[in-house]
């Protein structure tokens, strides 16, 4: 059993080069973007997609390409997690194993990168895979600005390649996250990219201390210079309606792409986030009043968002364990009145733009990364699994440490059974005041 | 679906003073009752929750709703979860929303020994806890192995490891023990004094009538050990938090020792690693379908948790410990049956039903009144859109001894708190049909 052990880790550490060209044949292909390839043919090469199509495409035929037969199945883009930490945490009680926030009392953070963090070898990762997650937007946490957001393939185990891309937005909290109250939070905000505007035209002065005092070091200023250029967006957790609003005019004022994260209220303000075309990444079953912030917070927030234009993405925003779970969330959205389209595309095409991130992942389409994921039946279906995830091209291991600890107790035939209690002289019994008891733990022999 | 073993294609439930009267197919209602259509309906008992915390952590979480944890001590036996329930935590009405009729309110974590649960049902317009305790349901007591107790009382009072938690337990145990001796001697005592009280007594040396023997007293009262007490004459039934296997299977020995059964490990994300052991103790374990990774004692968390105990023919149930995940056990039973499923296991949705209703029933010692759709039992009812293991099915109606408690866009009970909030909010988004491709197969 160690033996066959061995082989299962070593297949999910090192999977085998990547056939140049890979085929993907039969099945119905919902693109991401809302349309649907029946019998589709999918030509994957040096891990972008080469050809998306139906059966008139023609499949290259020689003996180098890998095929992949979605026949009676459903295929769809590899799925997108929004907004967490995998590969930043790996248990949460544990401190130890957290790398998702710069520690310190400076609420602003925006220079901390959350690549340079990043484990590729997280047990988390292939959880997440085999369920059909294959791209991860890896926020930090904590402070007013808490850092740069890192845009990652799940690639188990590649360190040097897992990360897509460094920066693809600036990621922070509103609401009660600093000075002890939201005004105060917001003015922070406000004096923070006010000083990152001077500091742009005056680096020079900066350099030779002829400023005044700013209100973030100079690498969290010059950090915010993309976000304000309006080439990646501020991400901002906000779920009380007004927040929102704030959020909205901050960004508004300097020339901010915003994203709102959370959003509990964000369908009472739907019109102002539709008419400034800002998404909401919101996890659709957070309907709990569990704070004064999240009064409104109800299961259809994404079917009204979506409804008045809102462009809705759809995430995991619990710990990082379970992201595989977007399907559900989105299954869960569709119950509440999102229809099914719109609800894939929230954890597909939706998410990689509110990321900046649309040219590249997101839809099956030629000359984006090759991420895919061949599904039983309906993806958001609890009955339905992938039966095959591409990322970047290659076919993972359908394997987890999950699924190793299955495999190893799917039988317990090899453990003894009997517990240790049934050797009573093993270690001295407390004094009952009764005669000696029989443990009711020792099993009878298995077959 | 009765979560009996049998399920009808097409049936009738007829309910006479709040009681389940006859279940199958053609049943006649008699003159005078009202009929309920459920045509193309799926009908299950109510949803059994055997781990909630909603009303003693209600919802906002705020400091005054902070009722859960008596965390002043890691033994604390004499308190009770009724004390601290607040009937009017929003999030119960939500719960109720998702089907679930009954459930087992439980002190929290924090201690080795954390209380009593009290067993309730979703009633609305309760105005105190006796409006709506489970009528004649044990109590239970709450017990908590691993690491809450060592953090929330290593730099306390302690136990720091694990070690001081089983010496917390033995000592517990053992302090009941000799209380109920103390008892046991008194009421000997008192009954021979109450015996001889009328006999002259016995000359003394000095050949003068002897003083009459005082009245033996009783020993002082204590609650905790008598709670302790009533736990190992088996009235209280254990519910044990508890994640790994090694813990578990003590847990299992000190029981054995202190003659005592534990009714049900809770969370037991590694029960697959002894699910013989929990089969041959009659144990059941309450898991979670997917939950893992979030502390160390979890990391070895597998989908196929509640499965595999079944396959060995032990007890699985599907609780959630979450005011959300209360809403949809019946979706976190669908998950956990269809891992099991793909690895081979044999769960029919009768067996993943009862995981929801029929176990947690048992678990919380209520089964001869709930939890199956059999004649006889309460009439509480799930009433759902279609099947109760698929992701786009909601709880339409929800009925406790009979009675509409929940039918959806006509009864949906609010709480005095939620009052007033929310002005002008959008009604309900209509909902579109899922695309007909969509197959639901395997």
């Amino acid at each position: 059993m160690s033996h066959i052990l061995f082989v299962a880790v070593l297949a999910l550490k090192s999977p085998a080069a990547p056939a140049a060209v890979t085929l993907v044949k039969g099945g119905d292909l919902h693109v991401g973007d809302g349309t649907v390839v029946e019998d589709a043919t999918i030509i994957i090469r040096d891990g972008k997609f080469a050809a998306v199509g139906g059966p008139e495409l023609t499949a290259p035929s020689n003996s180098g390409v890998t095929l992949v037969d979605a026949r009676g199945k459903i295929i769809t883009p590899g799925l997108v997690a929004s907004d967490n930490q995998l590969g930043l945490v790996e248990i949460d009680l544990e401190g130890s194993t957290h790398d998702d926030a710069r520690g310190g009392d400076h609420p602003v953070r925006a220079a901390y990168d959350a690549s340079r963090a990043f484990n590729a070898e997280s047990s988390l990762i292939q959880v997440q895979a085999i369920g059909g997650v294959t791209t991860a937007a890896v926020a930090p946490a904590g402070g007013l600005l808490s850092g740069q957001v890192a845009w990652v393939d799940l690639v188990h185990g590649d360190h040097r390649g897992a990360l897509s891309k460094a920066g693809v937005a600036i990621d922070g909290n509103l609401g009660h996250s600093y000075g002890g109250s939201r005004a105060a939070a917001l003015a922070k905000l406000h004096e923070v990219l006010t000083d990152a505007q001077v500091f742009r035209g005056r680096k020079d002065a900066y350099e030779r201390a002829q400023t005044r005092p700013f209100a973030a070091h100079a690498l969290d200023l010059q950090a915010l210079q993309p976000a304000l250029a309006g080439q990646i967006p501020l991400t901002l957790s906000a779920d009380r309606a007004s927040d929102i609003l704030a959020a909205l005019d901050l960004a508004k004022e300097y020339k901010l792409r915003l994203v709102i994260v959370g959003g509990s209220e964000a369908w009472k303000v739907a019109p102002e986030l539709a008419a400034a075309k800002v998404p909401v990444v919101l996890q659709p079953t957070r309907n709990l009043p569990g704070s004064f912030d999240t009064l409104g917070a109800r299961l259809d927030t994404a079917a009204l968002l979506a409804a008045a234009g809102v462009p809705v993405v759809i995430a995991w925003l619990d710990d990082s364990h379970n992201l595989r779970n977007i399907t559900q969330e989105a299954g869960i959205a569709v119950a509440n009145g999102l229809p099914w389209a719109a609800a894939l595309r929230a954890i597909t095409l939706e998410p990689a733009l509110a990321y900046g991130q649309g040219t590249t992942h997101g839809s099956v389409a030629v000359g984006k990364v090759a991420n895919l994921v061949v599904w039983s039946g309906d993806p958001l279906e609890l009955s339905s699994r992938p039966t095959d995830v591409l990322v970047r091209g290659r076919a993972i291991p359908m394997v987890s440490r999950q699924t190793l600890l299955r495999d190893r107790y799917r039988s317990l035939d090899k453990f003894g059974a009997a517990a240790p209690s049934t050797n009573s002289n093993a270690r001295p019994r407390p004094d009952t005041g009764a005669a000696a008891t029989t443990a009711t733990t020792a099993a009878p022999p298995q077959k | 679906m009765t979560a009996a073993g049998d399920i009808f294609e097409r049936a009738d439930l007829l309910v006479v003073g709040g009681r389940i009267s006859a279940v199958g197919p053609g049943l006649q209602a008699p003159d005078g009752a009202v009929v309920v259509d459920a045509a193309g309906k799926t009908i299950t008992p109510g949803v059994i929750d055997t781990h909630s915390h909603l009303g003693v952590y209600a919802a906002p979480g705020l400091n005054g709703h902070s009722d859960g944890n008596e965390a002043s001590a890691p033994t604390t036996a004499h308190v009770r979860a009724e004390d601290g329930y607040w009937p009017q935590d929003p999030q119960i009405d939500r719960a109720r929303a998702g089907g679930v009729t009954t459930a087992q309110i439980l002190p929290g974590s924090a201690n080795l020994i954390g209380g009593r649960s009290v067993t309730v049902r979703f009633l609305p317009d309760a105005r105190s806890v006796d409006d709506v305790k489970f009528p004649g349901a044990p109590y239970g007591l709450k017990m908590a192995c691993g690491e809450n107790p060592k953090r929330v009382y290593g730099d306390k009072s302690g136990p720091k490891t694990r070690m001081g938690n089983l010496a917390g337990f033995r000592d517990a145990f053992q302090k009941a023990k000799e209380y109920e001796r103390t008892w046991s001697k008194y009421r000997k005592d008192h009954g021979e004094w109450d015996k001889n009280k009328d006999k002259p007594a016995p000359a003394g040396k000095d050949g003068q009538p002897g003083k009459p023997p005082d009245e033996p007293q009783p020993p002082t009262r204590d609650f905790g050990l008598e709670t302790l007490g009533l736990v190992m004459k088996g009235e209280i039934l254990v519910h044990n938090h508890c994640y790994r296997a090694d813990e578990m299977t003590q847990m299992l020995d000190l029981a054995a020792t202190y003659g005592f059964k534990i009714r049900s490990f809770h969370h037991a994300v590694e029960a697959y690693k002894i699910a013989d052991r929990l089969a041959a103790a009659g144990t059941a374990a309450s898991v979670w379908a997917d939950w893992w990774g979030f502390k160390a004692e979890a990391f070895d968390g597998i989908l196929e948790n509640a499965a595999l105990l079944h396959a060995a023919g032990g007890r699985s149930i599907i609780h959630s410990d979450s005011p959300s995940g209360i809403q949809r056990l019946n979706q976190e039973a669908a998950k956990a049956m269809h891992a099991g499923r793909r690895m081979g296991v044999d769960i029919s949705e009768d067996d993943a039903l009862r995981w929801f209703t029929a176990n947690a029933a048992w678990a919380l010692g209520i089964d001869h009144e709930v939890g199956t759709l059999t004649p006889g039992k309460r009439a509480d009812l799930v009433v759902w859109s279609g099947s109760p293991f698929s992701v786009y099915t909601r709880a339409e109606q929800v009925y406790i001894d009979g009675e509409p408690v929940y039918l959806r866009g006509e009864l949906e009970p609010g709480t005095d708190f939620e009052l007033g909030y929310n002005p002008g909010a959008a009604p309900p988004a209509p909902v579109s049909p899922v695309p007909s491709n969509m197959s639901a197969a395997n």
